[in-house]
């Protein structure tokens, strides 16, 4: 098995047991293993998340979005036909698949982060009936890995603009990602381990928002070839 | 006896032309040198994006902005354009695959004392001396150096420093592991966040001032004088906060229960007139005094 059947196998199976001919790719490659250790860090989140207190955004937060995402040009029906996506990938897949729509992602990341801190800080004062299900937030979860795997790999070509050769600022942007991730990885310790700490919930929120920030930062400037 | 002894002047004076002419020949630089003058009215807004490179700016008293700029590999494209009181500097490469050594440009602008200032740049040193106006600043790594400046100045960077000499007005400033220095300050509202960097604020708390420091895993530290009056609280969930200070509970707040978490404290000094809050993931705080 290659590793783009791998993420195929990955995105149809999910969190169910993966077939044998997948598991014996896992013991071989380490890039698919990290991805699926990813998978399963951020699919763990999610569910405690999910069974947590906090409020996922609402429903018309998304509609909202997505109206916007749609006015915008950045997101297109989904019986448009992406050419270069595989049939068998979910549309979601194929929205991230291009820089464009990753930076389209990059905002609705950031109003999630946002709307999930503001929602912790006031959710009593919110109904529970206006409240999304619980996979909306697994979702977004799901396509924030999508995403940070989009951004990490992307190819050269497919970036509009010139490829900068600047080796210092890459540099600069690999290594500060590299610390923004080791704290979302200690943020969601600590959170998981003490789901009530509500300053940790807080620090994860940034880390996730200066994440996101960092990866529109390396976007604008044509970098994310370069962090591959 | 001089250095050139008895010898014939003619001969030396042609010996010093052609020395001359060899050193100009080997300073490149002043060949790229270029300059452009912009007349405009009162608080122009000036805006410059450029990649890597030292920006310096500086202010005068003439209705006039000035940009010089310097590429010594001459790759690069320096693009200006002028539409009444906006004045914007765009740089960009000649050649694809340019390197950073090529594409490095230096400016040196000077504006009037009231001016609005945006500047975009990857690397190299910033600097802004006594320009009064609302001001961004979006850096990658370039290190950016305030001095008597008054304003609103927003700062987003990614590992680039911040030093704020005698700065007034407002400063919101975010970076990821760059370190923020408040030295002297007179700004009424400070919002920091640093995720590794530092940060450390000697001034003095102004009155209905609102001063939030943040970060996740560096130190932040305040300097107060026996006669600053400030609410505090600060918290670090992992580190340890250091105070020096005699504070009072707080009086006049909204009564919140003390964290289970971490560690921190909410008090007042005197009659706590200005708001500081300082909290920290894992980073060590400390509240230290001047005097």
């Amino acid at each position: 098995m290659q590793c783009e059947q791998f993420e195929q196998v990955l995105e149809q199976q999910e969190f169910e047991e993966l077939p044998k001919p997948a598991l014996a790719h896992l013991e071989t490659c380490e890039a698919c293993s990290a991805l699926f250790a990813d998978f399963g860090a951020i699919h763990s989140m999610a569910s405690a998340m999910a069974a947590d207190p906090i409020a996922p955004p609402s429903e018309h937060v998304w509609i909202s979005l997505r109206n916007q995402l749609e006015a915008e040009g950045l997101i297109r029906d989904p019986q448009v036909p992406v050419h270069s996506v595989p049939q068998t990938s979910p549309v979601w897949w194929s929205v991230f698949q291009r820089p464009a729509m990753a930076g389209a992602f990059l905002g609705l990341v950031l109003a999630t982060a946002g709307t999930l801190s503001y929602l912790s800080n006031s959710q009593s004062t919110i109904a529970q009936s206006e409240l999304t299900p619980v996979q909306e937030a697994s979702s977004v979860l799901s396509a924030n890995s999508v995403f940070k795997e989009e951004v990490l790999n992307v190819s050269d070509d497919s970036i509009l603009g010139v490829q900068r050769q600047d080796t210092a600022v890459t540099d600069s942007i690999r290594r500060n990602l590299q610390i923004v991730d080791n704290f979302i990885a200690v943020c969601e310790k600590d959170v998981r381990e003490q789901p009530d700490n509500q300053m940790a919930r807080e620090y994860l929120y940034g880390a996730y928002q200066q994440k996101a920030e960092l990866l529109a930062t390396a976007m604008n400037r044509n970098m994310t070839g370069g962090l591959q | 006896m001089n250095a050139f002894g008895n010898r014939n002047p003619v001969r030396v004076g042609a010996l010093v032309a052609i020395l001359a002419g060899l050193a100009l020949a080997a300073t490149p630089a002043f060949a790229d040198r270029m300059e452009k003058h912009f007349s405009v009215q009162d608080k122009p807004k000036v805006t410059l994006r450029n990649s890597t490179g030292r920006i310096q700016v500086k202010s005068w008293s003439k209705n006039e902005v000035l940009v010089v700029w310097t590429n010594a590999s001459g790759k690069a494209i320096v693009e200006t354009e002028q539409a009444g009181n906006r004045v914007e500097v765009d740089t960009r490469m000649a050649d694809d695959g340019v390197s950073s050594d090529q594409d490095k440009t230096d400016f040196e602008i000077t504006v009037p004392v009231e001016s609005e200032l945006n500047v975009r740049t990857d690397s190299g040193n910033v600097t802004v001396e006594s320009v009064h106006g609302d001001m961004t600043f979006d850096t990658v790594g370039a290190n950016l150096q305030l001095t008597d400046v008054n304003g609103y100045v927003v700062v987003k960077t990614i590992d680039g420093s911040l030093v704020c000499n005698r700065c007034s007005g407002k400063l919101e400033a975010n970076s990821i592991s760059g370190n923020v220095q408040m030295i002297q300050p007179s700004l009424d509202s400070v919002r920091v966040q640093t995720s590794s960097g530092n940060i450390l604020f000697d001034g003095s708390f102004m009155s209905r001032g609102i001063y939030i420091m943040k970060n996740f895993s560096g130190t932040i530290e305040v300097h107060f004088s026996a006669n600053d009056s400030f609410d505090v609280s600060a918290h670090s969930l992992k580190g340890d906060v250091i105070n020096q200070a005699s504070f009072k509970p707080d009086t006049h707040g909204t009564p919140r229960p003390a964290s289970k978490w971490g560690h921190g404290f909410i008090g007042t000094m005197n009659d706590g007139h200005a708001k500081v809050e300082l909290s920290s993931f894992s980073g060590t705080i400390k509240i230290l005094s001047r005097d």
